[in-house]
């Protein structure tokens, strides 16, 4: 029997949905292969959690709890995710997708001289290793690959997996962990336009996601009706985060977040490959354009050929309608 | 101050692709400067041009990519090194970061910098991989890079915020291609870059282990993506259309 050890990040207080992805993903496959899910809590309220984690089947759950968890930083949760991998000796170590996770996989594999696969989209237990699906060339490929040895890291995108509740009575063992500031190599000087309680994109079911054709503030103002009345995220493509008319954090597509919503709408979006990298997997795709021949048409379920600030009053009207 | 930036060259993801038994075909051929790495060695360039210094690239692979090296000269980098590998091999990011660890061992920088994550792969761990094997302070996915009383000021897009972060040199650091938008080399440009340093070092001939260069892991093949149907295209009168769809959401597709 091995295991399968999944980590479990928080922010701002709340765990992750793609890290409790992930935990029902290897509770499922633990079962499955007689092997033993277990998970790690990494926070400065890491105990505040392990209930939450209990109903999804890990059998043993570890706690690391110190205050300089409260903000990610990468020496920390290095050391953090070493001491883990010491105490739980997994043969996965599974991980939510996240910018945090994007920052540590590679140097946690070098210092572990462990086999690694980032941003999967499935993944398989073989008898040395794993096989996993990832999408490339911008997601329009997807490649087949396969990991072997005795630690193995996998990283595991947001949406690909659904939450299966699977409650257990978990064994908790707390890990001592100190971190002397002196071992800091970087200094976090600031964060800003930090999120706070928006909705997380990556989390959402609903998103209304801007292009250039919503550029202008009469534009901005129909977008953030649209969401509100949806009680939807905010997303945008890359032409209007690099502008500096929406926050960077907003950006859907191959360099920003990959999101998977029940329902995405694109408004005044072409659909350049790298923008539909991000958002392919949404369940129903909404798209509003005046080019008739946008890309973004070919992938929606349903296309508005038209003027956004024409079609965006009505659309809202309708929708407040359906949703008193 | 030294800046090295590692450079790679990948496909063109905007061309055309198939998929023949298993494998990726592109008729085109055309390979390029990774888009990220484009933005690394830009934003080095402004980095030694307001703050003086030399910014040499570097590359692992096979001898065609030879005219990725030139672009990254012609943008105006002073010097290269080719880490010339065989025509197929595929290396996964560890050998990458392998390769460049030892390449790194004798050498004198203040900064390393790369592309947060290469166009083709998306893999997104070379970077914080030879960061960990030269015991370097690094961070990743950086959108903004400046230069405060000897600290390397990056400016990196975490999950929520944007996290300012003060790294000591000698540092490593990933670039999104959010930072910046890479230069087009100038004619000028193109014919200096001819006349600039390019060494070649073969790789059989950095005597590295065995281990090192096996990889862990590997692609064993490719496969089509299920391509979305594209579905209903409505034109005519928006009060008509916005209603229409609104109500389809709502009662087929429930998600409204």
């Amino acid at each position: 029997m091995s295991t399968l050890l999944t980590h479990i990040a928080v922010s701002d207080g709340k765990i992750k949905r793609a890290s409790l992805e992930v935990l029902s993903r290897m509770t499922q496959l633990a079962e499955a292969n007689g092997h033993s899910s277990e998970a790690v809590i990494i926070d400065a309220n890491a105990s505040d959690h392990v209930e939450e984690v209990q109903k999804y089947g890990a059998s043993k759950i570890y706690t690391i709890e110190n205050p300089i968890f409260k903000n990610h930083q990468n020496t920390p949760l290095l050391k953090a995710l070493s001491k883990a991998m010491d105490e739980a000796d997994p043969f996965v170590f599974g991980f939510g997708s996240t910018e945090s996770t994007k920052d540590i996989l590679g140097a946690l594999a070098a210092s572990q001289d462990a086999a690694v696969l980032s941003d999967v989209s499935e993944f398989e237990l073989t008898d040395d290793g794993i096989e996993a699906t990832r999408p490339v060339m911008a997601a329009k490929i997807l490649s087949d690959n396969k990991a072997s040895g005795d630690n193995i890291l996998v990283s595991v995108r947001s949406g690909s997996y659904d939450l299966n509740e699977s409650p257990t009575d978990a064994e908790v063992v707390d890990i001592d962990f100190s971190f002397n500031e002196d071992e800091l190599k970087a200094t976090l000087r600031e964060i800003i336009g930090a999120s706070g309680d928006k909705i997380d994109l990556t989390e959402a079911e609903t998103i209304v996601a801007a292009g250039r054709g919503a550029k202008d503030d009469e534009g901005q103002e129909l977008i953030e009706e649209l969401a509100s009345v949806l009680n939807a995220a905010l997303g945008a493509s890359r032409a209007l985060t690099e502008a500096g008319i929406m926050d960077p954090s907003l950006q859907i597509g191959q360099t920003g977040k990959v999101v998977s919503p029940q329902l995405y709408i694109a408004v005044g979006i072409s659909g350049a490959i790298q923008h539909v990298a991000g958002m392919t997997n949404s369940k129903v795709i909404v798209a509003i354009n005046k080019d008739p021949d946008a890309p973004i048409f070919d992938i929606a379920d349903y296309g508005i050929v038209g003027d956004l600030y024409k079609v965006l009053p009505p659309f809202i009207e309708e929708l407040k309608k359906i949703k008193s | 101050m030294k800046f090295y930036v590692c450079i790679k060259q990948v496909p063109d993801v905007d061309a055309p692709i198939q998929i023949k038994d298993g494998n990726l075909i592109q008729d085109t051929d055309r390979m390029v400067l990774n888009a990220y790495d484009a933005s690394a060695v830009e934003e080095a360039l402004v980095l030694t041009e307001e703050h003086g210094g030399e910014v040499e690239v570097v590359l692992v692979g096979p001898d065609k990519a030879k005219e990725t090296i030139r672009k990254a000269l012609a943008m105006g980098a002073d010097k290269a090194t080719h880490i010339t590998t065989d025509d197929d091999v595929e290396y996964d990011s560890a050998v990458y970061a392998n390769i460049l660890a030892t390449f790194f061992e004798d050498k004198e920088y203040d900064v390393i910098s790369c592309g947060k994550q290469s166009q083709d792969t998306d893999a997104g761990l070379a970077g914080s991989m030879l960061a960990q094997h030269l015991d370097l302070p690094y961070a990743t996915n950086a959108v903004g890079l400046s230069l405060e009383d000897d600290e390397l000021v990056v400016k990196r897009q975490g999950d929520s915020g944007q996290e300012i972060i003060g790294l000591p040199q000698p540092c490593l650091v990933t670039c999104s291609n959010d930072m910046n938008e890479p230069r087009i080399p100038s004619l000028k440009g193109i014919m200096q870059s001819k006349r600039k340093p390019m060494e070649s070092i073969a790789l059989s001939d950095m005597n590295l282990d065995e281990s090192v260069l096996s990889a862990k892991t590997k692609v064993t093949g490719y496969m089509e993506k299920p391509e979305r149907e594209p579905g209903q295209k409505f034109e005519g009168e928006p009060e008509e259309l916005a209603q229409k769809v609104a109500n389809i959401l709502d009662e087929e597709e429930n998600v409204i």
